[in-house]
């Protein structure tokens, strides 16, 4: 009788707030089919031994961060950049205005504790990645597909398709409802009902989590298929569009509330999206 | 002078432990939180409504606490008392997150310390005993998903819920599925006994090895669930005195009045002591200072911890039976409230915002959490998070002081410390994200 051996897998942790981890730890199937050697969070060990798939969650903050992950990286045949942070900022992105690292750089550093980097970077700043697994956090089933990459696997287009409320083509808000405020009716649109829903754009995969109990979409997995291999600007002008065609909010106001002050569309989104200096990820590498 | 250092694991977030010691005496002992991403600054200038969906990524395991707190601290600022129904969803949805936080702590963080293994999941076929672990490996699996899957029940999203809104909830839960859960949970009841059990007779045949109970000096306690039973969702703040007399309420607002806040120029984490005094947060303050806990089987556990310890108990090895403790009554509460009809009303209330000040406070895993904002043409001016984890900064500095007196001496090091540092630190089972934020 022969016994396969499991593949290993490891986790590296950078800056972050565990909760891909978490989210992987709901996936319990792994527990069967791959051998866990190296996760701080759960399994003591000090160094990332060889594996063949390496999960890198969390932004690159501190420069132990950037040592821990070119040092692990070289140890992986597959490396899996997971969670928002670890590709476009997540929430940290509200940490990279010049506003707030003026007060964080003066207030923050510490003598004798890893230095903090100017900004919150993604883990592709630095290595290279074979595969992006984007959400805040990824659900359990998509770390399950991205740990064992079923050939048929494929994220639905986008929020919507997933969400399943129905858009009414006669209720046509004329104002923004507010992030939060009022009313959610269940199984209408959250468009129809004026909230700054960006699940059409949004990339699917999600199960519509947050907009299915009435939450509008903030869009933490990131541009649809459709829409990533572009700027940020085409992200816009889609999700404009489909505000003009089933509301009577005025251009200017929902673009407001999408770019500023706080960026709602782009809260959980590094500026890389927005086409600076950097190529797009091609699609086939994002999960 | 030598400096030892244990870099740390199983413990959520980045931390290791340094101790001086000269001449076999010790120096210090120091607990350092190694992270900083400064949620403080990031919230200013974001619309206050948008917090209740920010701040949860504070940490992906205390999320839900982070959630209710800043919604809390937004109705304060408000002006808004949400409805009753609303206080007993909130109360569903940290039910949730206790269930899932005690069993990750419990199950992953330190049991592989009572078994002597590194990790819940390193499982070897070959070995009997070790099947034992795996089977007891996807048993703890299942309860904190149970936990998990409570939080997304009541919360919407399963790590970062965003169904505790200003006003209260945005929607209830209906009773078929409210009805389908409470059989799960109790179904789940007997199998968390049992490794409630188990987890019992290994912390003593622990004892038993290493002859100790860790840091057993008295202290100060903190908490802000209820006098009589436990209450997550909870309002005022409590100190109990090392003897076990109650002797302060107060308000998140008044906190300042009570206790001190520092800063410490070797941790990316600060400090709270009650009146210069070491106090402890968590499920061992939580165990001393509630009246009964309120549901059976919990309550038996209860009963037999003050038998065998006394009451208030103070060794840190039993924070982890706490636990337990908790993990239990968690699961036979949420089971209760299932019982009501969780959608017989709206659960939100219309309101209005407006500039001003708010305080929300929740008692989190590890203790009492404050959000405290300031809010300015409707954006955040000020944001201030008091975690829970750093009102026990003090006591885990201590606990590590007493682990290292025992095992250095003038001559040696004897290796055991490393392990009892590992355990100091899980009996507390700090958050450093929480804690630096």
């Amino acid at each position: 009788m022969t016994t396969k051996t499991p593949p290993k897998f490891a986790v590296l942790q950078l800056s972050g707030c565990a909760g891909c981890e978490v989210s992987l730890l709901n996936a319990s199937e792994w527990v069967e089919q791959f051998d866990l050697v190296y996760m701080p969070l759960v399994v003591s060990a000090y160094d990332v031994p060889e594996v063949d798939v390496l999960l890198i969650s969390g932004g690159v903050r501190s420069d132990e961060d950037l040592h821990n992950l070119r040092r692990a990286v070289k140890c992986a045949k597959k490396v899996v950049a997971v969670g928002t942070c670890a590709l476009s900022g997540g929430v940290a992105n509200l940490g990279n205005r010049d506003e707030v690292r003026e007060l964080f750089i003066s207030q923050t550093q510490r003598r004798h504790l890893p230095r903090l980097l100017p900004k919150s970077q993604p883990v592709d700043d630095f290595v290279e990645v074979s595969l992006y697994l984007p959400g805040c956090p990824p659900t359990p089933e998509l770390f399950m597909a991205a740990l064992l990459e079923p050939p048929d696997f494929s994220a639905s287009m986008n929020v919507c398709q997933e969400c399943g409320r129905r858009k009414l083509k006669d209720m046509k808000p004329e104002h923004l409802t507010g992030f939060l405020r009022g009313e959610v009716l269940p199984e209408i649109c959250l468009i129809n009902q004026g909230y700054l829903c960006v699940g059409s754009s949004t990339r699917g995969g999600c199960r519509a989590l947050c907009t299915r109990p009435g939450h509008p979409c903030v869009g933490c997995r990131g541009p649809s298929d459709a829409l990533i291999e572009k700027d940020s600007q085409a992200w816009l002008t889609s999700i404009e569009r489909v505000f003009d065609a089933m509301t009577e909010i005025p251009q200017d106001e929902l673009r407001e509330a999408l770019v500023s002050p706080q960026l709602a569309l782009f809260l959980f989104q590094f500026a890389d999206y927005a086409g600076k200096g950097k190529p797009q990820r091609p699609k086939e590498k994002v999960l | 002078m030598a400096t030892l250092t244990f870099p740390l694991s199983r413990i959520e977030g980045h931390a290791r432990v340094e101790i001086e010691v000269r001449e076999g005496k010790v120096i210090s002992t120091r607990f350092q939180a190694m992270e900083k991403r400064g949620f403080n600054l990031m919230v200013h200038g974001v619309p206050a409504e948008q917090i209740p969906v920010i701040v949860p990524r504070i940490c992906g395991v205390c999320s839900t606490a982070h959630h209710v707190a800043s919604v809390k601290a937004l109705e304060d600022a408000y002006g808004v008392q949400p409805p009753a129904l609303a206080s007993e969803l909130r109360e569903v949805l940290l039910l949730g997150q206790i269930i899932q936080n005690q069993a990750t702590s419990l199950f992953v963080f330190t049991m592989p310390d009572m078994l002597g293994v590194d990790s819940l999941f390193h499982v070897s076929v070959e070995e009997a005993d070790k099947t034992i672990q795996f089977n007891i490996a996807k048993r703890a699996l299942k309860l904190r998903q149970l936990g998990t899957d409570l939080i997304s029940l009541a919360g919407g999203q399963f790590i970062h819920p965003v169904k505790a809104v200003v006003g209260g909830m945005s929607s209830g839960i209906d009773a078929t599925r409210a009805d389908e859960f409470r059989r799960r949970l109790l179904e789940a009841l007997p199998a968390a006994c049992e490794l409630v059990e188990f987890y019992w007779d290994i912390t003593m045949r622990m004892k038993e090895r290493i002859g100790s109970w860790g840091d057993d000096q008295p202290a100060f306690y903190i908490t802000s669930t209820e006098r009589d039973t436990p209450r997550y969702n909870s309002h005022i703040i409590r100190v109990m005195t090392p003897a076990g007399e109650c002797c302060r309420e107060f308000s998140a607002g008044e906190f300042r009045n009570f206790l001190t806040f520092e800063e410490t120029d070797y941790s990316y984490a600060g400090r709270t002591s009650y009146e210069g005094e070491v106090m402890r947060a968590n499920s061992l303050a939580r165990a001393n200072m509630t009246r009964t806990i309120g549901t059976k089987l919990a309550g038996d556990f209860l009963r037999r911890l003050r038998a065998e310890f006394g009451h208030p108990a103070h060794p840190i090895l039993l924070f982890d039976l706490c636990r337990g403790i908790e993990l239990v009554y968690a699961i036979e509460r949420g089971a209760a409230l299932l019982e009501a009809p969780l959608d017989r009303d709206d659960p939100h209330l219309p309101y209005t915002p407006r500039d001003g000040e708010g305080w929300g406070l929740v008692e989190a895993p590890r203790g009492p959490l404050i959000h405290h904002y300031v809010i300015e043409n409707g954006v955040i001016a000020l944001g201030e998070f008091i975690i829970p984890t750093v009102h026990n900064m003090l006591a885990i500095e201590r606990a590590l002081r007493v682990a290292a007196e025992r095992y250095i001496t003038a001559d040696s090091v004897n290796l055991e410390l490393e392990r009892a540092v590992g355990r100091v630190v899980r009996a507390f089972d700090p958050c450093i994200a929480c804690a630096t934020h």
